[in-house]
């Protein structure tokens, strides 16, 4: 998962992007409007995180000039007035929830599953595809009801796909959203980790929840 | 209450009424006195020319009288005409009586000296009042000495006074008519001059209930100065507040973001110092939230302009809805689309997105939003009233009170019921009204806030 973290507060910006680092998400930092508008044109997000309070470019103008260029990533904003006023504005500039400061991350992170889960079609914290389970509150897999123990990366890898269900999605987007810009890319690693997430998840082979589409990429399956 | 001063006009058109009152009267007193003497000096020259005409006429008879040889008035010959003349010797014997006296009763007593005239009023047997004029005059005799007589003449004054009478009656009539006619043409010449004052009325009580930001232009030379001086007062009071509230926003900004730092960085940190830091961050917190959220509260000023109810609540709702996506909520708003209020948008978006808040989050599938004007007999205006309900859980009994005070959170893990309530009673509050919580009929709370006219 890809995170935007437009925040100009130094201090809270790199502590929210450790977090979101740490829970797995790759993240792009801006500091001010200009850049963050930028990233988020040019970058393929999977949530931002905006603070309406920048210099450069008011958040809400930010918010705005991507949903004109037909950005539809979701955006939770982070307030510090706290006016409903303000809330209100950003909404209906086309930001989906708002968290007000001072906040835990726990309560961001909550807000960036859910708001992901429903971005990828799911209004529920759980999302099923055939006998597997993925709990994105407990972030707990669950095939046939016996729990799989999955290593992190393998984790957001699944959680990306069933994010994902019913779509192809391909490896260069796997690497690019699962990995730091400056890793290197190479499209076997992914291959390498589709492998054993089959075989921890499938031991026997009965239930192929991840199909392949060759040349194009993987798919699972939507109920 | 001390008595209410009597208005401006009514001041004026009693005070110029009773002027006019006195003018006219004077006048019409004037006009009688001047028309009385004129009346009188008309007849007296009648009677000095009947007197002049005895005369001219005059001789002395043979047994020593004097007496006009003919008359050159008709009227002296006819009894009861109204003219009378007659001639007396110095002893007061009447020596020649016209015949128009005969039964009059007439009796003369002037005495003038010779050459004076001398005049008397007299009343006959009838009661008619008489004018005389009586001349004193030397008459020479061919043998002896010149002898004294009085050559009188004289009037019934009846005519005369039903004249009077008349021209009073014509005279009090043209004063009546005058006075109203005077009091009319004030009372409105007042209205029409006064215009202007009733304008500014009209357009301060406008301002005050926010049908208009400022007083309109083109006022009086005598009231300009003071609709400048209110417009830029009023202008003057809107800039200030603006100004304020955005301090107040900036500041509440730029202190809570290094606090979530300092929070975010006290989080990482070992527990000794984490237990040391958090509690005064936490107060920090509160205090920032508390005080700065009042401050840039609007509140009920003289010059808040109304605001639609309707849209404001339709864009809350628009938002919240996409908040609580997941939880798929029925929710109700019953508004009237012409409902309007004297409230900064802002501060309603605060007051009703509180409330509107907690009933999303605490509610099953169910909140309904209503918002209506309430009469009271002693607002000038409509007042507002907002109730909020919901079917989720309630507030127990025993917490209602206690959740509208600051700080106070029924349930302390989520940001609870209590810190929307007591944002929303501090709205409700800046506008001098009240915020209320009981059971509904959705089963779970229910919040009224009423806001009162003013």
């Amino acid at each position: 998962m890809r995170v935007l973290v437009l925040e100009d507060e130094p201090a809270l910006r790199e502590h929210l992007a450790r977090r979101l680092r740490d829970s797995g998400f790759v993240v792009d930092e801006a500091a001010d409007g200009v850049e963050g508008e930028y990233a988020g044109l040019e970058f393929p997000l999977d949530v931002a995180i905006v603070d309406l309070g920048l210099p450069g470019r008011p958040g809400l103008d930010v918010i705005r000039a991507w949903r004109t260029a037909g950005r539809a990533f979701p955006i939770l904003i982070l307030t510090a007035r706290d006016r409903w006023q303000e809330k209100v504005e950003a909404l209906q500039a086309g930001a989906d929830d708002y968290v007000t400061k001072p906040f835990q991350f726990e309560e961001v992170a909550a807000r960036l599953q859910a708001l992901l889960r429903r971005s990828g079609g799911w209004s529920q914290p759980v999302l099923r595809s055939g006998d597997l389970e993925l709990d994105t509150a407990a972030q707990q897999v669950r095939v046939e009801g016996r729990a799989v123990e999955l290593t992190a990366f393998e984790y957001r890898l699944l959680e990306y796909l069933m994010l994902r269900a019913g779509q192809v999605v391909s490896k260069a987007e796997l690497t690019e959203k699962l990995y730091e810009q400056d890793f290197e890319r190479d499209s076997n690693v992914i291959e390498v980790f589709v492998g054993r997430l089959r075989r921890k998840l499938d031991p026997e082979g009965r239930l192929q929840p991840i199909e392949t589409l060759r040349g194009r990429g993987y798919r699972v399956a939507r109920d | 209450m001390p008595p209410r001063p009597y208005s401006l006009v009514n001041r004026l058109v009693v005070g110029l009424g009773l002027l006019s009152v006195v003018l006219s009267a004077v006048a019409a007193v004037a006009l009688d006195a001047l028309f009385r003497r004129n009346a009188l000096e008309a007849r007296y020259d009648v009677l000095d020319a009947q007197v002049i005409a005895l005369i001219a006429t005059a001789d002395l008879d043979p047994s020593g009288n004097l007496a006009p040889a003919t008359l050159a008035e008709a009227r002296l010959a006819t009894p009861g005409s109204g003219l009378y003349a007659e001639i007396r010797a110095s002893d007061g014997s009447v020596t020649w009586r016209s015949p128009s006296t005969t039964g009059s009763g007439l009796a003369l007593e002037a005495r003038p000296a010779v050459g004076l005239r001398q005049t008397e009023r007299v009343s006959l047997s009838d009661g008619t009042r008489v004018l005389a004029q009586s001349l004193g005059v030397s008459w020479e005799t061919g043998d002896g000495p010149a002898r004294t007589f009085f050559l009188s003449a004289a009037e019934s004054l009846e005519p005369y006074y039903e004249e009077v009478a008349r021209v009073r009656l014509w005279l009090a009539a043209g004063a009546g008519l005058l006075m109203l006619a005077l009091v009319t043409a004030l009372s409105l010449g007042l209205r029409w001059g006064l215009q202007p004052l009733r304008r500014l009325e009209r357009e301060i009580a406008e301002v005050e209930q926010g049908g208009r930001e400022l007083l309109g232009a083109g006022w009086p030379r005598e009231l300009s100065g003071v609709t400048t001086n209110l417009n830029a007062l009023l202008a003057g009071e809107r800039t200030r507040l603006a100004r304020y509230r955005t301090t107040l926003g900036n500041l509440a900004h730029s202190l809570k973001t290094p606090i979530a730092a300092l929070k975010a960085i006290a989080s990482s940190a070992d527990p000794g110092t984490r237990s040391q830091v958090e509690p005064p961050l936490e107060r920090m917190q509160s205090i920032v939230e508390h005080q700065l959220r009042r401050a840039v509260l609007a509140g009920a000023g003289s010059t808040v302009a109304a605001v639609s109810v309707a849209g404001p609540l339709q864009d809350l709702l628009g938002a919240l809805r996409k908040v609580y996506r997941d939880k798929s909520v029925a929710c109700e708003l019953e508004v009237p689309p012409t409902l309007a209020y004297p409230m900064e948008t802002g501060d309603l978006l605060e007051l009703a997105g509180n409330l509107l808040d907690n009933a999303f989050k605490y509610c099953r599938a169910r909140v309904v939003l209503r918002a209506r004007s309430r009469e009271r007999a002693d607002w000038r205006r409509p007042g507002l009233e907002i109730e909020v309900l919901d079917d989720g859980p309630g507030i127990p009994a025993s917490d209602r009170q206690r959740v509208l005070e600051r700080g106070v959170r029924v349930d302390e893990s989520v940001d609870g019921q209590g810190i929307g309530l007591a944002s929303a009673r501090d709205v409700a509050a800046a506008y001098g009204g009240s915020v209320e919580v009981d059971g509904g009929p959705l089963g779970g709370a229910r919040v009224r806030v009423l806001l009162p006219g003013r």
